[in-house]
C-alpha cells in the first residue's frame, strides 16, 4: 500500500496543486492548523469533514478569497508561474449572486466575463436541467435549484481546477445521482474537481480520492483503500468496515 | 492592442452588469421618482420668487444682482440635488457596492484577475451615470426657463452644474469606500449619513472657532459646492475634490479585497490617505481661478484689477473680528477673496478672543482693519469692497479707477411657471413609475 505523499510527484497523475502549511485563525479559533496536501491532475478529490471542520474556509483560502494566515499553495504541470485565478475556480455554498437577475443571463455573464466554455455550454444546460430555470430570477429559485444553476456556472469556468462546496447541498437523491453524473462526466474531460462533502458515504462511493479534515487538521489523504491502510497502521483498527469507520478512526 | 481589448472586454462585461444591478435597485428608482418632484419644488418656487422681485424692483442698477438667474434659478434649482445627493445617492451606491458582498457574487467575480480598482470604477461609472439620469429633471426645468423667455449665461450655468457633478461624484465615491469597509449595508449607511453630519458640526465649529478649522472647513462638500454655487471655477478646489474622489475610490479598491488580510488594507489605506492628505495640501497653493459669474460677483471692477494689479509690494491686512461677527464675512466675500485672486501675495490674519465679538466690542481695537503695504500701515474700521480699496490705493499711492461700464443691471422677468407642474409633479414620476412597473415586470 502506498503511503500518503506529500510529495509533487503521484506516480499515477501528476500534481497541479500543492498546498502546504496552510493556518487559519479566527480570532482565538483554528479554522486551519498547518494543512498540507495536494490535488492530482484529473482526479476528483474530496474533502471530507463534519460541519465546522473548516472546509469552506480551506476552499476560501485556497482560492484567495480570504487570507490565510501562514502556508503556501503551489502550482505544478505547467502552471507553475500561473496565477491563483488561472488554475482554481471556487464555487461557494449558500449563495445567491445577482439574486434580482434570470439565470439565463447569470450563465451567459459568466461565460463572457470568465471567458468560459462556450461549447460546454448546451451539454452543461441539459444535464443539469436548468433549461426550465433559465428565465427564473436567481433569488426566486429553490434550494435545489439555485445549486443546479450555480453547478453549472462553474462548470463552464475554463480554469482547470474546479472546486466546488457541497455540490450535492440541497438536491434530493434524484438530482444527487444526476448531479454526480454529470460531475463524473465532467470530470472525464480533464477538468480537476476538487468537492467538499460532509456526507461521508457520498463521498465514498463518488470521489477518487479523499482528504480528511477534522478541527481544522487534515488527518489523512488518499484513496479509499490507502486511507483504510493507514487507519490499519496508525491507530491499529483491524479491518474497517466502511468508509464511515475509517473516516471516525483517523479523525 | 489585442491583449487590451481582451483586457476590456471582461470590464464592459462588468459594466453592463453593474447596470442591471442599478436598473434593478429600489434605491435608485426612489431616487429618480423623487428628484422630479424635488427639482419641481426648487424651480416653481424660484421662478415665482424671480418674478416677485423682478415686478417689484423693476431693473434699477442697485438691486440688479437680485435678478441674476444664477442666485434666482440656478442654484435654487439645484438644491434639489444637494438634497438628493445628501440623503438618496448614497443608499443606491451603497447598495450596489455592498449587493455583491451580501449575495456572494463578490467571491466569485473577484476570482477574475481584474484589477480591484476597475471593479470599482465600472461600479462608480455606473453610478455616475444613473445620477445624469436622474439630472433630466434639471435639464427640464432649464428648457422650461428658456420656454419663459428667462435668460442663461453658461458658464455660470456650467459652473453650477460642475459643482453638483463633483458633489455626485464624491457622494458616490464615499460611499463606496464605506460600503467596501463595513461588513454590511446598514452600517455603511450610518457611517455615511455620520459623515454628512461630521461635516455641519465641522462647518458649526469652523464659523465659531474660525482659524484652523475655518481651513478644515473649506474641504467639506458644502463649503466647495458653495465657491461653484457663485459663479467661482477654483482650480485648487476642483482638485481637492478629484483627489478626495479617487483617494475614496482607491480605499474601496483595497477593501473590496476579500483576499487580503485586514491588516494589509488597513495599511495600504492609511497610505493612501496620507498621499491624499499631502497631494490636498499641495492642491491649495494653486491659485488659479476663473470667475465666470455674469456680474463679476468674485472679482473687482475691470478697471480696479488692472490697478491692482500694478501693486507689487506684498500686502498684509490684519482684521480684528471675531468669527461670527457679520462684519468679518462682508469683508472676506465683498473684498479679501477678491484681493487673494488679484494679488497672491495678500496674507490676511484675523485676531480674536472669542467667537462672536460681542463682549469684545468695548475693546479699542476690536473691529480694526490694519493694512500694511510694503511698510506703509494704515487703519480703518470699513468692511465695504470700496473702502478697502480705497485705503489700498491710499496705501499705494495709485489713483482709484474711473469705472466706464455700467453696472451688471440684472435680468427680470416676471413669469409665471407654466407647465412646470404638471411636468414635474405629474408627468415624470408617471413615466419614472411607469419604466419602473415594466422592469419588476421583466425581472418577475
Amino acid at each position: 500500500m502506498r503511503e500518503i505523499s506529500d510529495q509533487f510527484d503521484h506516480p499515477l497523475r501528476p500534481t497541479i496543486v500543492s498546498v502546504a502549511g496552510l493556518s487559519k485563525k479566527y480570532g482565538t479559533v483554528i479554522a486551519l492548523d498547518d494543512v498540507a496536501f495536494s490535488i492530482h491532475r484529473g482526479e476528483i478529490l474530496g474533502l471530507i469533514g463534519p460541519n465546522g471542520a473548516g472546509k469552506t474556509t480551506l476552499f476560501e483560502c485556497l482560492a484567495g478569497v480570504q487570507p490565510a494566515d501562514r502556508g503556501a499553495v503551489a502550482f505544478g504541470d505547467g502552471y507553475e508561474t500561473a496565477r491563483r485565478g488561472d488554475v482554481l475556480f471556487y464555487l461557494p455554498d449558500g449563495i445567491a449572486p445577482w439574486p434580482h437577475q434570470p439565470v439565463e443571463w447569470a450563465l451567459q455573464f459568466f461565460l463572457n466575463f470568465f471567458d468560459g466554455r462556450h461549447d460546454l455550454y448546451d451539454d452543461v444546460v441539459d444535464r443539469l436541467d436548468v433549461a426550465p430555470l433559465k428565465r427564473k430570477r436567481i433569488g426566486a429559485l429553490s434550494q435545489g435549484q439555485r445549486k443546479r444553476a450555480l453547478l453549472a456556472m462553474g462548470l463552464l469556468t475554463p480554469q482547470p481546477v474546479l472546486l466546488i462546496d457541497e455540490p450535492f447541498e440541497g438536491l434530493d437523491l434524484r438530482q444527487s445521482r444526476e448531479t454526480a453524473k454529470t460531475l463524473r462526466w465532467h470530470a472525464s474531460l480533464g477538468r480537476t474537481l476538487f468537492l467538499s462533502i460532509h456526507q461521508i458515504i457520498d463521498a465514498g462511493s463518488f470521489c477518487d480520492r479523499f482528504v480528511l479534515l477534522s478541527g481544522g487538521r487534515a488527518c489523512g489523504e488518499g484513496t479509499a483503500d490507502e486511507l483504510a491502510s493507514l487507519a490499519r497502521s496508525r491507530l491499529g483498527v483491524t479491518a474497517p468496515a466502511d468508509f464511515e469507520d475509517v473516516f471516525l478512526a483517523l479523525t | 492592442m489585442s491583449s487590451l481589448r481582451s483586457l476590456s472586454r471582461p470590464w464592459i462585461q462588468l459594466v453592463g452588469k453593474e447596470w442591471r444591478g442599478l436598473v434593478v435597485s429600489r434605491a435608485w428608482w426612489v431616487l429618480i421618482f423623487l428628484v422630479g418632484p424635488l427639482v419641481g419644488v426648487t424651480f416653481i418656487g424660484a421662478v415665482r420668487t424671480y418674478a416677485e422681485a423682478s415686478g417689484l424692483g423693476g431693473t434699477s442698477a442697485g438691486v440688479g444682482e437680485a435678478f441674476s438667474p444664477l442666485d434666482g434659478i440656478w442654484v435654487p434649482t439645484f438644491v434639489a440635488y444637494e438634497i438628493a445627493a445628501t440623503f438618496l445617492l448614497p443608499f443606491v451606491a451603497i447598495r450596489l457596492v455592498a449587493g455583491d458582498r451580501q449575495s456572494g457574487a463578490l467571491k466569485l467575480e473577484l476570482q477574475h484577475p481584474m484589477s480591484p480598482l476597475s471593479r470599482i470604477a465600472a461600479k462608480a461609472l455606473v453610478l455616475f451615470g444613473g445620477w445624469c439620469l436622474a439630472s433630466v429633471p434639471a435639464l427640464i426645468a432649464g428648457i422650461l426657463w428658456k420656454m419663459y423667455g428667462g435668460s442663461t449665461y453658461p458658464p455660470e450655468l456650467t459652473s453650477v452644474v460642475l459643482g453638483y457633478l463633483l458633489n455626485a461624484g464624491l457622494t458616490i465615491a464615499l460611499a463606496a469606500a464605506v460600503a467596501s469597509i463595513a461588513e454590511n449595508p446598514s452600517t455603511a449607511a450610518i457611517l455615511m449619513l455620520s459623515f454628512t453630519v461630521g461635516t455641519w458640526i465641522l462647518g458649526f465649529i469652523a464659523s465659531m472657532h474660525g482659524g484652523l478649522w475655518e481651513q478644515i472647513a473649506k474641504f467639506t462638500p458644502e463649503a466647495m459646492l458653495d465657491r461653484f454655487q457663485h459663479g467661482l471655477i477654483q482650480l485648487g478646489t476642483a482638485l481637492v475634490a478629484l483627489v478626495f474622489i479617487v483617494t475614496s475610490l482607491a480605499v474601496a479598491a483595497v477593501w473590496i479585497r476579500l483576499g487580503a488580510s485586514t491588516r494589509r488594507r488597513a495599511l495600504e489605506s492609511a497610505g493612501l490617505v496620507a498621499v491624499a492628505a499631502i497631494l490636498v495640501v499641495a492642491c491649495t497653493f494653486v491659485h488659479l481661478s476663473w470667475d465666470v459669474s455674469e456680474n463679476r460677483r468674485n472679482s473687482f471692477s475691470e478697471a480696479d484689477q488692472k490697478a491692482l494689479e500694478l501693486i507689487k509690494s506684498p500686502l498684509r491686512i490684519e482684521a480684528h473680528l471675531a468669527p461670527e461677527d457679520p462684519r468679518r464675512s462682508d469683508l472676506e466675500h465683498g473684498a479679501f477673496s477678491k484681493l487673494r485672486r488679484v494679488l497672491p501675495s495678500v496674507k490676511v490674519r484675523y485676531v480674536s478672543a472669542t467667537s462672536i465679538g460681542l463682549f469684545e466690542q468695548a475693546n479699542t481695537g476690536y473691529g480694526e482693519v490694519w493694512y500694511d503695504l510694503g511698510g506703509k500701515r494704515t487703519m480703518n474700521r470699513l468692511t465695504t469692497g470700496e473702502a478697502v480699496l480705497e485705503t489700498i490705493y491710499g496705501l499705494a499711492g495709485v489713483t482709484p479707477p474711473q469705472e466706464t461700464k455700467p453696472p451688471f443691471a440684472g435680468h427680470p422677468l416676471v413669469a409665471a411657471p407654466r407647465g412646470a407642474a404638471v411636468i414635474l409633479y405629474g408627468l415624470w414620476p408617471a413615466l419614472v413609475a411607469g419604466f419602473g412597473f415594466l422592469v419588476s415586470r421583466r425581472k418577475a
